[in-house]
């Protein structure tokens, strides 16, 4: 990577089937280099970083580049973030159109502090969690997940320009991107059903061994729509509302996975503790589904997650990771048991001198192959 | 480093659709390098293009001298089905597969409502008109197979379908979110031929 956040330019080789651990003292860049990981697989920050926040002060753009394997199969991760323009990524040298196409060749699962406010949080955090192992799993819903995105983006606009009056043509337009969105966001909201319900045993499995006999209260998940009956009538329906405020009240974007606890709703009314340990099993469920279903334990990233979790919990959680990949920070001893298979010092890194031949800019696109657009 | 005017041609490549300042550099160095008469051939179609090039008068297609398009001036083309299509170029990947007799009807754009483009923005107003004048018995959507041209051709089917007209669109089998011209003939000819009608 270079000039990301706090890193000028820096190579990391992690141990390729095992642990590796990055070790540091407070401020050295340990985040940084997993966020940087994890940027290159989603194109997003997994703590909220913006565009501007990592891209290093001073410079105009930072660059992740990746290669990976996977079944065998090479692949090459480019991402380019500009702090004041649009960022760019190629995969193969290929420019990326989409964010879901990396899943293709790369599946991360994150586990960090911030994780709480997926159980303490709105429901976006437990939506994105959702879409991000249905996009893992099933091959067509990236390309999904975008249209419907689409659909909002156009219908929003839509509303915005009718500026809360209903003529006829406003009414003729809105009708056919109500269609698209109907289709679209029913087949969303299935999906994300079918997958809630998979995901269901194994997060009570995993809420089990890492609560390790403490609270055996019964966890439940229930996707809850954010309305009745077919889409395209809860859409008809709210249209006059949705003329009036310029936004769509209903749709899968308004949808939520609803965290019981006994019965209770989770957000109010379980303990901090459970709080984390719920959001702990949300993401390890997640990691052993997309493992199984795609026979590929997708890469761990692990930031700090052993300094909010008495020993027990830690040990716990190591034993339910199925063995793979992973990157690990941590400011404390880890968990008895845990195999390391790599310790990197992250000042290592950072004060080696910048290897040569590392190209501090995007390769220069691969002409397209012969008959293809 | 550059003299002005070559600067200046640089910076105008560099702005034709996926030239980068690298191509545009390396392109505006080759028209330095070749005889006077190779690039003043360049600079005189690029001329002749902007000045001889109008939109034909019935369907929006490029046409020269202010007239009509050389498919709606053919007096052996089908008058009673008409192709709506996006934009010129999709004419020329149509009529490459040579299996359309019809006239064409170019809407100049999708509905688009994130870059403000409604139905006021098309050419969807002259389309009914001249559905109506014209004798029409189908309409071929051939749209590109994204969201945008989805929406349209429903609006379309929408309006045209009351009035009785046959409203058809393009079989599957077109890769998504490809754009038409890309197309190759053979697939673009099968699924011209294995139209179906739409449900507004
Ligand atoms: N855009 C930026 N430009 C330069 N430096 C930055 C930028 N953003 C963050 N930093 C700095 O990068 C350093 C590394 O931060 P990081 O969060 O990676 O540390 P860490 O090793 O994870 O520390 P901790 O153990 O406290 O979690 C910090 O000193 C921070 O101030
Ligand atoms: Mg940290
Ligand atoms: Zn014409």
């Amino acid at each position: 990577m270079v000039d990301f956040r706090s890193l000028r330019s820096v190579c990391l080789e992690p141990d390729p089937a095992g642990t590796t651990v990055l070790t540091g003292a407070n401020g050295t860049g340990k985040t940084t280099l997993l966020e940087a990981v994890g940027y290159a697989a989603t194109l997003r920050s997994f703590r909220g970083g913006t565009r501007e926040a990592m891209v290093r002060a001073g410079a105009d753009r930072a660059l992740v580049r990746a290669t990976l394997e996977r079944e065998g199969r090479p692949a090459l991760i480019e991402a380019e973030l500009v702090a004041n323009g649009r960022s760019r990524a190629q995969l193969n040298r290929q420019p990326v159109r989409s964010r879901h196409q990396l899943a293709r060749v790369v599946a991360v699962t994150v586990f960090s502090p911030v994780d709480l406010a997926l159980v303490q949080g709105g429901p976006s955090g437990r939506r994105e969690l959702l879409d991000e192992a249905l996009v893992a799993v099933d091959p067509t819903a990236g390309e999904l997940l975008d249209r419907v995105d689409r659909v909002l983006r156009q219908r929003a606009a839509l509303l915005r320009q009718a500026g809360g009056r209903v003529g006829p043509d406003v009414l003729h337009t809105l009708e056919v991107w109500d269609d698209r969105l109907a289709a679209g966001g029913e087949t969303l909201a299935t999906g994300r059903q079918g997958l809630a319900g998979r995901l269901g045993p194994l997060v009570g499995e995993a809420y089990r061994a890492l609560a390790a006999g403490r609270d055996l209260e019964g966890v439940t998940l229930a996707y809850q729509r954010s309305w009745e009956g077919p889409l395209l009538d809860a859409l008809r329906a709210a249209r006059r509302d949705d003329l009036r405020r310029a936004v769509t009240t209903v749709g899968p974007h308004r949808d939520d996975l609803v965290l019981g606890f006994d019965g209770r709703d989770a957000r109010t009314q379980a303990s901090q503790g459970q709080q984390r340990c719920l959001a702990l099993s949300l993401r390890l469920a997640v990691h052993r589904l997309v493992a199984a279903e795609t026979g590929t334990a997708p890469l761990l990233l692990l930031d700090d997650v052993f300094s909010e979790l008495d020993p027990d919990r830690s040990r716990a959680l190591v034993c339910s990771l199925p063995p793979g990949q992973a990157l690990l920070t941590t400011a404390v001893p880890l968990p008895e048991g845990m195999e390391v298979a790599r310790v990197v010092p992250v000042a290592s890194l950072t004060t080696a001198p910048a290897t040569a031949g590392h190209d501090e800019r995007l390769s220069a696109p691969a002409p397209r192959p012969e008959g293809v657009p | 480093m550059y003299t002005a005017p070559l600067r200046a041609l640089i910076d105008e490549l560099g702005r034709l659709p996926g030239v980068g300042p690298k191509s545009a550099q390396r392109m505006a160095f080759h028209l330095l390098r070749v005889p006077t008469e190779d690039a003043l051939r360049l600079a005189d179609a690029i001329v002749a293009v902007k000045e001889r090039t109008t939109l034909c008068t019935r369907c929006f297609n490029v046409a020269e001298g202010g007239g009509m398009c050389a498919v709606c001036s053919d007096e052996r083309r089908d008058v009673t089905v008409t192709c709506v299509v996006e934009d010129p170029r999709d004419i020329v990947a149509v009529e490459r597969t040579g299996q359309f007799k019809g006239r064409y009807h170019v809407l100049q754009g999708a509905l688009n409502p994130l870059e403000g483009v409604g139905p006021e923005q098309l050419r969807v107003k002259e389309l009914l008109q001249r559905v109506d004048e014209e004798g029409t018995e189908e309409v071929i959507l051939c749209t590109n197979p994204n969201l945008e041209w989805e929406a349209t051709a429903m609006y379309l089917a929408k309006l045209l379908t009351p009035f009785g007209f046959r409203v058809t669109k393009l079989a599957s089998g077109l890769p998504v979110g490809g754009d038409l011209e890309y197309a190759d003939e053979l697939t673009l000819g099968r699924a011209l031929e294995g139209r179906r009608e739409l449900d507004a």
